[in-house]
């Protein structure tokens, strides 16, 4: 078997790639080689081996998990999509408004929000978007959210927080926040005058602290 | 999505479920994952003969497939589409991994956990020792296929597995029909050559 069309011929008699006029003139060539005869009786003998052991579906190890993980990431993709196309929206606001001080002084003293966003593979709009869960650990908020097809965005909304008190009139806010240092940040909130009615930060330890003003 | 909730998917066509997925019903793809999964594992485990990696890449080729969807066009089988992702995927992997190491992978070869060929061999009142031998002959044609190289590998698992014809494999790698036969013959031959003990005694 040096010949590279002998190894080809060898390989297509075994595997049926032979028209019939070839497949006949092969066999007649293995009557007359008995060499030729016994390598192509090893190699048939070994074809059906290899298919017997070497099945063409397995058991998949933890099969679901192996789907929840897909799931988890094409939900993660996602919300990695949506942040990307939503940049600088009323979502990724409502984000930001979760993450300041002043927040967890109106009420809820923690609350996080979870939201797995599934959008289509072909995400272009926001008519796509579904919320899989939410989660408050303040027991006292309840999160909800849907989608609202005019303004064409996802609104959560969020029972259960203390009102802003009324007599500070508040009609604006400004939020600071450390680039280099997450946790330091403070909340103005502003008359309609544009004066300061109330500012709120933490102190060394992390608490809350309030400076009335105006 | 909601759609779809109160519906049994295990029965619905692969082209319903696709289009389905391509509307971003994610149960739906749910739905494929499962009945694919077992076919593709086999695949990705027979090339990486790697448990671990075998499970990450077929996970890999789903992620692929959802994010193709949107291209996929309904002229080819929604497997066939999906298991040239799965190969393109783990052949990808042997590629680098034989750009890093020497191209040897039985050193790092990690046995599959149900019993190397008990899923094929034949049901039934098998003898013990008759089991034992096929037991054993799964083992060692396991380990002759890890020390093959990874485009000899390649032809077998897709001819010898799947029975892709020729002219399949070809488009598939992509390389000639000549080169598919060489391929082959040369696979087996190393097979041969690594079996012979058992191939020898029982012809």
């Amino acid at each position: 078997m040096k010949h590279p069309s002998e190894e080809h011929d060898l390989i297509r008699w075994l595997d049926g790639e032979m028209n019939e006029a070839e497949r006949t003139a092969f066999e007649e060539r293995l009557k007359l080689d008995p060499v030729l005869a016994k390598e192509a009786e090893q190699m048939r003998a070994l074809s059906a081996s290899l298919r017997t052991h070497l099945p063409a579906e397995m058991k998949v190890p933890h099969a679901d998990y192996f789907n929840t993980q897909i799931g988890v990431r094409i939900a993660q993709m996602a919300l990695d999509d949506a942040r990307a196309k939503q940049t600088g929206s009323s979502w990724s606001a409502a984000l930001q408004w979760l993450r300041q001080p002043w927040f967890a002084l109106t009420g809820a003293a923690a609350l996080a929000v979870l939201g797995f966003f599934l959008l289509g593979p072909n995400a272009s709009g926001a008519s796509e978007s579904m919320i899989l869960s939410s989660y408050t650990p303040n027991t006292n908020v309840q999160a909800r959210a849907y989608h609202d097809d005019a303004a064409e965005a996802t609104v959560l909304m969020l029972d259960g927080l203390d009102a802003v008190p009324s007599e500070k009139k508040v009609s604006g806010i400004h939020v600071l926040r450390s680039e280099v240092e997450p946790e330091l940040a403070s909340t103005t909130m502003y008359d309609d005058q544009g004066a300061a009615v109330l500012m709120i930060s933490r102190d060394a330890l992390g608490n809350p602290m309030i400076s009335p003003r105006g | 999505m909601p759609a779809s909730a109160s519906t049994d998917l295990g029965e619905v066509s692969d082209l319903d479920l696709v289009k389905r997925s391509q509307a971003g019903d994610t149960r739906a793809f749910d739905v494929l994952v499962t009945r694919y999964r077992g076919r593709i594992y086999a695949m990705t485990y027979h090339l990486i003969q790697n448990e671990t990696e075998a499970w990450d890449l077929a996970q890999e080729a789903f992620i692929k497939a959802w994010r193709a969807l949107p291209t996929f066009k309904h002229d080819a089988g929604f497997y066939t589409w999906l298991y040239r992702i799965a190969h393109n995927v783990s052949y990808d992997w042997l590629r680098k991994k034989k750009i890093q190491g020497d191209g040897e992978f039985d050193d790092e070869r990690t046995e599959h956990r149900v019993a190397v060929g008990a899923e094929a061999a034949p049901k039934g009142d098998l003898a013990p020792d008759t089991a034992l031998r096929n037991a054993e002959l799964g083992q060692r044609i396991q380990e002759a296929i890890a020390k093959l190289s990874p485009e000899h590998r390649q032809v077998i698992v897709l001819r010898e597995v799947e029975g892709l014809a020729y002219e399949e494999i070809a488009a598939l790698i992509p390389c000639s029909l000549g080169t598919v036969m060489s391929r082959l013959f040369y696979a087996r031959k190393k097979l041969q050559e690594q079996l012979h003990d058992v191939y020898e005694t029982s012809l």
